[in-house]
């Protein structure tokens, strides 16, 4: 029993990770049309610059890595995805997968392949016992940022102007365009949120492993991606629900499949994948009414 | 009877043409000595992988990450049908007892790697051809992980993972895989101009049109994923054969990267853009390779840093994205050098061509239609 509570807090943070990751990527696509492959790589950076500023205390560190991961974020915008604004999805994605390739170069290339430690965290490695329960500070960080995360991210969205305006362009862009949304300056903004929350997952991850690889926020992207896509990529609740279950499936996974097995862990993910995509093509959390606008 | 001559002549000439240029190449790269041979070589396995890639993703505009996987089955296949019995049974020793006594000529192993590599296609196809656009390059990738993870871990098949299957003879040479590399461009141009092919480029143009018209696309990209699977199966025992070191690691996103980075370089929706991508590309792999190790010039060396050449080859992926998305062919064929007509049934128009499945967006509102039930 109490192996079960500890499994099920286990996955609890592993899909408020994903979940983040998740709906950094569904944010950007809602606007833009991009399936981000490059969205590990904002993570990457910004695991990079906590490696690298730690040792000037959290308090510098922790703005430093959100700055770095939206300014790359915005590079990107700018040099490459503005200028596919006609190009359909298909192109989109082969040019984030480009991106994300040349950005991990690009690490290997200044930091090289080896990885980089530093004691990101430390505080949270920590773990409390209650009631026979050994709990890791470090999971219940985890979900506290992603809970804290989502209620900013809904404020902003349901209370501001610009929140609304990035809504409504997400909903139906041409629409929104011709009310008077800004377009740059929306997919600006979805551009510079999903950076934030990229750089929350890297600080989660860094507390967690402390170190850091030119291709540390691959796999976490493409279970992210994944995540979001049978989740129902064209809404952010579809997008964030779809990648918390892919987190949450996996960390049960690896702590109940037998030993033998276990290494196979991401084929069940995977499989399973196909076959949600095959019954609900357009995602698992998306309604009929949703489904028949686009 | 020179318009007769030229009418004939055009398309077969985006065949002929193809290979000459393949065969060309080749020849220049076996003249440069022999480390460059074992490059042109390797270069050679990825145009096959490529050309089953446009096979695919050219013809049916549907985008696919998982080509790699059939191209992994396949070098398996073929790593495992090579290597002498005594020495898979002392280097493998988890492996299925039949597999250690399973030997065969290296010419069936390679026709074994594409067997298996077109019966996973195969097998897989039902399910994966349902899906449209994004849905269909995650489900794809999401087999490529599937595939992958089994290959690494799975030590009744192959190595305990982290090792390699060695031991695969030498026996192909340059020549060889050049025939081979021929062959499989044949069998896409033949491919390209049946029936099915057609039928499945409508699909590609106009997605809500085709079905209209009674054209069933899920059998039809069924059957282009299967033969794909096949072209890439062979593809991955060239690269058993070439590599001589089988290993999960090499099979998987970089070479999926690779590959499709070749195919939007030359141009997704002709077989000469896949051919042609796949030699410029390999062609400044080459190039980028060997000025790292430092090119001799008379007096100087020339060299560039360590790390730079996939940099460079990530940048021309996404620039070609951006200013030509079309890639180099903007996929047109190879046109009869002399004044020809154009192919029929390849787009010359300005607009490039895309591999898309987002609907060309029209003027104002298409007219309304309403269709009320009758009351029952």
């Amino acid at each position: 029993m109490t192996q079960l509570i500890q499994s099920l807090i286990d996955a609890l943070s592993g899909g408020a990770v994903l979940g983040l990751a998740a709906l950094g990527i569904g944010l950007v696509f809602g606007v833009v049309r991009l399936a981000n492959f490059a969205h590990g790589e904002l993570i990457t950076a910004s695991a990079y610059t906590l490696a690298f500023t730690w040792h000037l205390g959290w308090f510098v560190a922790v703005p430093l890595s959100i700055v770095s991961a939206v300014l790359l974020a915005l590079l990107m915008e700018i040099t490459t995805f503005s200028r596919l604004r006609t190009a359909g999805p298909a192109t989109l994605l082969i040019a984030s997968f480009g991106l994300s390739f040349l950005l991990q170069r690009v690490y290997e290339l200044a930091f090289g392949n080896n990885v980089r430690t530093a004691p990101v965290a430390p505080a949270l490695a920590r773990s409390v016992e209650i009631g026979g329960l050994r709990i890791q500070l470090l999971s219940v960080t985890a979900v506290v940022v992603a809970v804290v995360l989502l209620v900013g991210l809904r404020l902003f969205l349901t209370r501001t102007t610009m929140g609304l305006q990035v809504q409504a362009a997400a909903a139906d862009f041409t629409t929104a365009r011709i009310v008077g949304v800004r377009a740059g300056r929306v997919i600006g903004v979805s551009f510079v949120l999903s950076a934030v929350l990229a750089a929350a997952v890297a600080f989660v991850l860094m507390a967690q492993t402390g170190a850091v690889n030119p291709t540390f926020g691959v796999s976490i992207t493409i279970l992210a991606l994944v995540g979001a896509v049978i989740g129902g990529i064209d809404r952010l609740s579809g997008a964030l629900a779809g990648g918390f279950l892919v987190g949450f499936a996996s960390s049960m996974l690896s702590s109940w499949l037998p030993q033998s097995v276990v290494a196979f862990r991401d084929s069940y993910v995977f499989a399973a994948v196909i076959l949600v995509l095959l019954l609900r093509p357009s995602g698992l959390f998306v309604t009929r009414a949703t489904t028949e606008r686009t | 009877m020179i318009g007769f001559l030229r009418a004939r002549l055009a398309p077969a000439w985006s065949l002929v043409g193809l290979l000459l240029l393949v065969w060309a190449v080749t020849l220049v790269a076996s003249l440069l000595g022999s480390s460059m041979q074992l490059q042109a070589q390797y270069a050679l396995v990825n145009l096959v992988i490529v050309v089953a890639l446009f096979m695919f993703t050219g013809t049916s505009g549907v985008l696919s990450f998982g080509h790699v996987a059939f191209v992994a089955v396949g070098a398996w296949t073929t790593g495992l049908l090579t290597i002498e019995p005594a020495l898979k049974e002392s280097l493998l020793q988890d492996l299925f007892p039949f597999l250690v006594d399973l030997n065969a000529d290296w010419r069936l192993a390679v026709l074994a790697g594409g067997l298996v590599g077109g019966i996973v296609a195969a097998l897989v196809a039902p399910f994966l051809m349902r899906l449209n656009g994004l849905q269909a390059g995650i489900a794809t990738f999401a087999l490529l992980g599937v595939v992958n993870e089994i290959l690494t871990f799975w030590s009744r098949i192959g190595p305990r993972s982290g090792q390699s299957m060695v031991g695969v003879p030498d026996v192909l040479g340059l020549q060889t895989t050049l025939f081979v590399a021929l062959a499989a461009i044949v069998a896409v141009w033949l491919y390209q101009r049946s029936r099915s092919a057609r039928l499945l480029r409508a699909t590609r143009e106009d997605g809500p049109a085709a079905p209209a018209v009674g054209i069933n696309v899920t059998v039809h990209r069924i059957l282009a994923f299967a033969l794909s699977g096949i072209v890439a199966g062979v593809a991955g025992g060239l690269f058993a054969l070439t590599n001589r070191v089988v290993q999960a690691s090499q099979l998987n996103v970089e070479l999926t990267f690779v590959t499709l980075a070749m195919l939007v370089l030359g141009g997704t929706l002709s077989l000469s853009g896949a051919v042609v991508g796949a030699i410029v590309f390999s062609a400044l792999d080459i190039l980028l390779v060997n000025l790292q190790g430092g090119i001799t010039l008379g007096a100087y060396v020339v060299s560039i840093p360590q790390g730079t050449r996939p940099i460079v080859l990530g940048m021309i992926l996404v620039l070609m994205l951006l200013f030509r998305p079309g890639g180099i062919t903007g996929g047109r064929e190879l046109a009869w050098p002399v004044g020809a007509p154009p192919l029929p049934g390849v787009p010359v128009s300005g607009r490039p061509p895309q591999v898309t499945d987002r609907q060309p967006q029209v003027a104002g509102r298409p007219p309304q239609v309403t269709i009320t039930r009758p009351p029952a």
